[in-house]
């Protein structure tokens, strides 16, 4: 007996397929994302804590060739560095688990006062450094997109590459002797000069970040003061990504060109130009999104240089003073910061790009 | 749909552009805005409170703000009196200081006698590791036995150098009312308390970054009053950025640490004066007496032999040209031990060595080594510190191994090692010689003797070289408790005869003071105290 065509053997064995996902779910993905933020921080804090030891004590960096051995022993007693490192390890997490980053040896600072006053001066670096990547490589990889394949495309991919691969502190020192030195244009240094900078600090419940703060006030001299001065550090950071931007709106473009509704409205006659900057812009915008949370770790990572460079104090310039003063709980509590900054930062670019394209979950 | 978006950008980069453009011509700052002066560092500061720093960043603060009750008068480096009518020993083991009267605090609390004893109590007591406890190890106990009277008891008797101690970094008189008797209190406390009693308070505190100092008339020490009501510091970690703002006219001086080559290229310009004073900085070679050529613990050991190597190398070293090539005279030859402007100070190598006038002379090395019996050349091995002593230690050093070898006498091993290293290896006599470098304490000729040579027991002085000498040791305790002025320079003359004659080390150079100010600037003072006077400048 044969079985009719519309019976199922086993209907439980075979469900219908229709909405079956075949890996785990975007809840699972986040927390599973978000868990693995834990395993990362510790081993990064881990392995700071360890390489920081390695390098020395702070009291032997400032208090070595001033005395005895002896002393410099007592001293380092008293303060606890001679004991076993995993012993001063523990203690460090256990006060790192209460929230509790300590004090900096080198200059006797709550560490969340650093992190709080030096991280808004980065931030808004960052911040002006990312405007003067978008400004600069949306409008290049547009251009490049819409001349592909003549000269000027060209000259922006090599420019692109050059915005890329020049080490940001060299950016920095030349911006600064062309621009501070030779032309006199613009500061060479620091976040504001020593008048704005005073009338800043006086400021009530300050954001830190001078502009804002410049604005609140409403003393516009102060405002062009403090723009004056973020010009070349946000150039010389802001170029470094601009270059990744530049190239990347490029090769979207250039692909989004390429598709059915762009040759659609080709054949409608849509101009080439309004065709880039309209209907094609838009769907290549998306990967840059992406990409941008991402170059926020690059940019922290250029941030120490740029800061240095340009005496802009910010979380960077502090990271190199408390390096060479062997200032471990200072470099611990900043590293540890940043570290958390990038792994949220990569946790929502994770997510999003999980949410426009499932297939990254599976 | 783009259109508003682009046309919101366009407006924004506009009014960015006039705003900029509006301020183009402020590019250079003008710091005489508001009748202050602007000051630039790339000192650092550990802490305001004097428990908690042992450096010369914070030293520079504590010298505006906090009283002392010793110190020097702008242009001296002796002792005296400041908040104080008289400071003197009333026995042996008692120095009895008597406070003036009517002393306050900017925030109004009285300044008296508890307010000292609190002061070096907790100094003791707190010992932290980065203050300068260690500079009171003779004090015993301090006493207030009325509010104008502090009597410091000290463990030896007429100890000379107490004057320059109550000078120095342990030396602040903090207020008892504020600062925390069992720990280091934060900057922030003591700002926004105005726990300051010398000749400024701080207005404005940005930690290492910028801060305003506001005259406070309170003060009644020999500092005076000062010239200029208004002074900021501005904190540079990049001697480049302060170099190219004092030339620009965005800070008014430019104090500690310009390299060589940023003061020379200043010194021509139009606009500024280089400013020179004497330095206390030494630097030097140290020999280990026991792993030097011919030292006690090498194959070939013999005394005489190793001190005719160390004479010779004496005969060699042309300071003068590494002083002047190396350091654009920013540094300045030292033949002693005791550089020139202390108490007693003499140049007894610059006759004993070399041409007889600071010169090298490689005849007379020769000389020496043959009348030793040492065969030529000697092989030396000299290390020196890349990271500790600035950028110009390479340079100092390639002279030195240039010089010695340059008279066919000597074969020169140089290297160099990282400071943590470095001063963990220096003391385990890993180096046969090495460069070693010393800022003093305090004005005294005695904190480049004791520190250095005194040797009562093995591993007392910092050198750790083994060098150990009763005569050094008597001489330096004789000069430490001589209060006869006259005798005690005589103790201290013959103690460096004695450094000259064993030559435990080799005195190199001597650091010069140097500030560049815009020549509108006056006032601006460097003296034997290393102590930088804001208040005496003006423009």
């Amino acid at each position: 007996m044969s079985t009719p065509l519309n019976q199922v053997d086993d209907p439980i064995k075979d469900p219908p397929t229709k909405g079956k996902k075949s890996g785990i779910g975007l809840g699972q993905y986040i927390l599973i994302r978000a868990l693995l933020i834990i395993p990362t921080l510790l081993i990064l804090v881990t392995l700071v804590f360890f390489l920081m030891r390695v390098i020395g004590d702070p009291i032997t960096a400032s208090m070595g060739g001033r005395l005895t051995p002896a002393q410099l022993h007592e001293r380092i007693h008293a303060a606890g560095y001679d004991r076993p490192i995993l012993v001063q390890y523990f203690e460090y997490m256990g006060q790192l688990l209460q929230g509790n980053f300590g004090t900096t040896i080198s200059d006797n600072q709550k560490v969340t006062t650093v992190l709080t006053t030096y991280g808004s001066a980065t931030l808004e670096l960052v911040i002006y450094s990312v405007i003067v990547a978008l400004i600069v490589g949306i409008p290049l990889g547009m251009l490049a997109a819409y001349c592909r394949d003549r000269w000027p495309d060209a000259v922006l991919r090599i420019a692109a590459i050059l915005f890329y691969a020049t080490p940001v502190f060299f950016a920095g020192l030349l911006l600064k002797l062309i621009f501070s030195i030779w032309l006199g244009w613009l500061p060479v240094s620091g976040r504001a000069n020593t008048q704005d900078q005073l009338i800043l600090q006086g400021v009530q419940h300050p954001t830190r970040i001078y502009l804002i703060d410049a604005l609140r006030i409403g003393d516009w001299s102060a405002v062009g003061d403090v723009l004056q001065h973020a010009i070349l550090p946000a150039i010389a950071l802001g170029f470094l990504t601009a270059g990744v931007f530049l190239r990347l709106v490029r090769t979207n473009l250039i692909g989004t060109l390429g598709q059915d509704f762009v040759e659609s409205g080709r054949s409608r006659g849509v101009g080439e130009f309004r065709l880039v900057t309209r209907h094609a812009f838009r769907p290549a915008l998306g990967p840059i999104i992406t990409v941008m949370g991402m170059q926020i770790a690059m940019m922290l990572g250029g941030a120490i240089l740029t800061e240095t460079t340009f005496g802009w104090e910010g979380l960077g310039y502090m990271i190199s003073q408390y390096l060479k003063a062997r200032d471990f709980v200072a470099v611990q509590g900043i590293v540890v910061i940043l570290a958390v900054i990038v792994a949220v930062t990569n946790f929502i670019v994770d997510v999003i790009a999980a949410l426009i394209d499932p297939r990254v979950r599976y | 749909m783009f259109k508003p978006k682009w046309q919101a950008a366009v407006a924004v980069a506009g009014v960015t552009a006039l705003a900029l453009s509006g301020c183009s011509s402020s590019t250079t700052e003008s710091s005489s805005k508001g009748g202050s002066l602007t000051v630039g560092t790339t000192d650092k500061i550990v802490s305001l409170d004097p428990a908690g720093s042992y450096d010369n960043g914070s030293l520079f603060v504590m010298s505006q703000v906090y009283p002392f009750l010793m110190n020097s008068k702008p242009g001296s480096a002796t002792p005296e009196p400041d908040i104080a009518t008289s400071a003197k020993f009333t026995n042996p083991t008692t120095f009895t200081v008597k406070l003036k009267k009517g002393l306050k605090f900017a925030n109004g609390d009285k300044l008296t006698s508890s307010d000292v004893k609190f002061s070096f109590d907790r100094q003791v007591s707190i010992a932290d590791p980065n203050g300068p406890s260690s500079l009171l190890g003779n004090l015993k106990s301090t006493e207030a036995p009325n509010p104008t009277t502090v009597k410091f008891h000290l463990k030896t008797k007429n100890d000379q150098t107490w004057p320059g101690v109550l000078t120095s970094a342990a030396g602040p008189i903090v207020d008892e009312q504020v600062l925390s008797k069992t720990k280091v209190t934060s900057d922030d406390k003591i700002v926004a308390k105005k726990a300051f009693a010398g000749p400024y308070q701080i207005a404005s505190y940005k930690k290492n970054n910028l801060v305003s100092y506001k005259k406070f008339d309170g003060y009644k020490g020999i500092l005076g009053t000062p010239k200029t009501a208004t002074v900021n510091m501005k904190y540079y970690s990049d001697p480049t950025n302060m170099k190219l703002d004092v030339d620009k006219g965005s800070i008014d001086v430019a104090y500690r640490t310009l390299g060589p080559t940023d003061i020379e290229s200043l010194s021509k310009k139009k606009n500024l004066k280089i400013h020179k004073g004497p330095g206390g900085e030494l630097r030097y070679i140290v020999f280990d007496y026991n792993t030097m050529p011919f030292g006690a613990k090498s194959d070939n050991p013999d005394p005489k032999k190793a001190l005719a190597v160390r004479k010779a190398m004496a005969d060699s070293v042309d300071r003068a040209k590494i002083a002047k090539q190396v350091y654009k005279g920013t540094y300045s030859p030292v033949y002693s031990a005791v550089p020139s402007g202390f108490l007693g100070s003499a140049e007894p190598m610059k006759s004993m060595y070399g041409d007889g006038n600071g010169g090298p002379d490689a005849a007379k090395a020769k000389k020496t080594l043959k009348d030793a019996g040492i065969k030529t050349p000697v092989k030396l091995h000299i290390q020196y510190n890349s990271d500790h002593y600035g950028a110009s230690s390479s340079d100092e050093y390639a002279m030195v191994k240039s010089q010695l070898e340059s008279t066919g006498l000597f074969k020169v091993n140089l290297q160099s090692t990282e400071w943590d290293t470095y001063q963990k290896d220096r003391v385990k006599d890993v180096y046969p010689m090495y460069q070693l470098g010393w800022y003093p304490d305090f004005s005294d000729a005695d904190n480049y003797l004791t520190p250095f040579f005194l040797n009562d027991k093995p591993g007392q002085a910092f050198l750790q070289n083994h060098y150990r000498s009763t005569k050094m040791n008597k001489l330096i305790h004789a000069e430490s408790s001589e209060p006869n002025k006259a005798k005690r320079k005589k103790d201290i003359v013959a103690a460096q005869k004695l450094v000259a004659e064993q030559l435990p080390i080799l005195p190199l150079l001597q650091g010069a003071q140097v500030a560049v100010a815009n020549k509108d600037v006056t006032g601006v003072t460097l003296d034997a105290s290393f102590k930088f006077r804001l208040g005496t400048m003006k423009k």
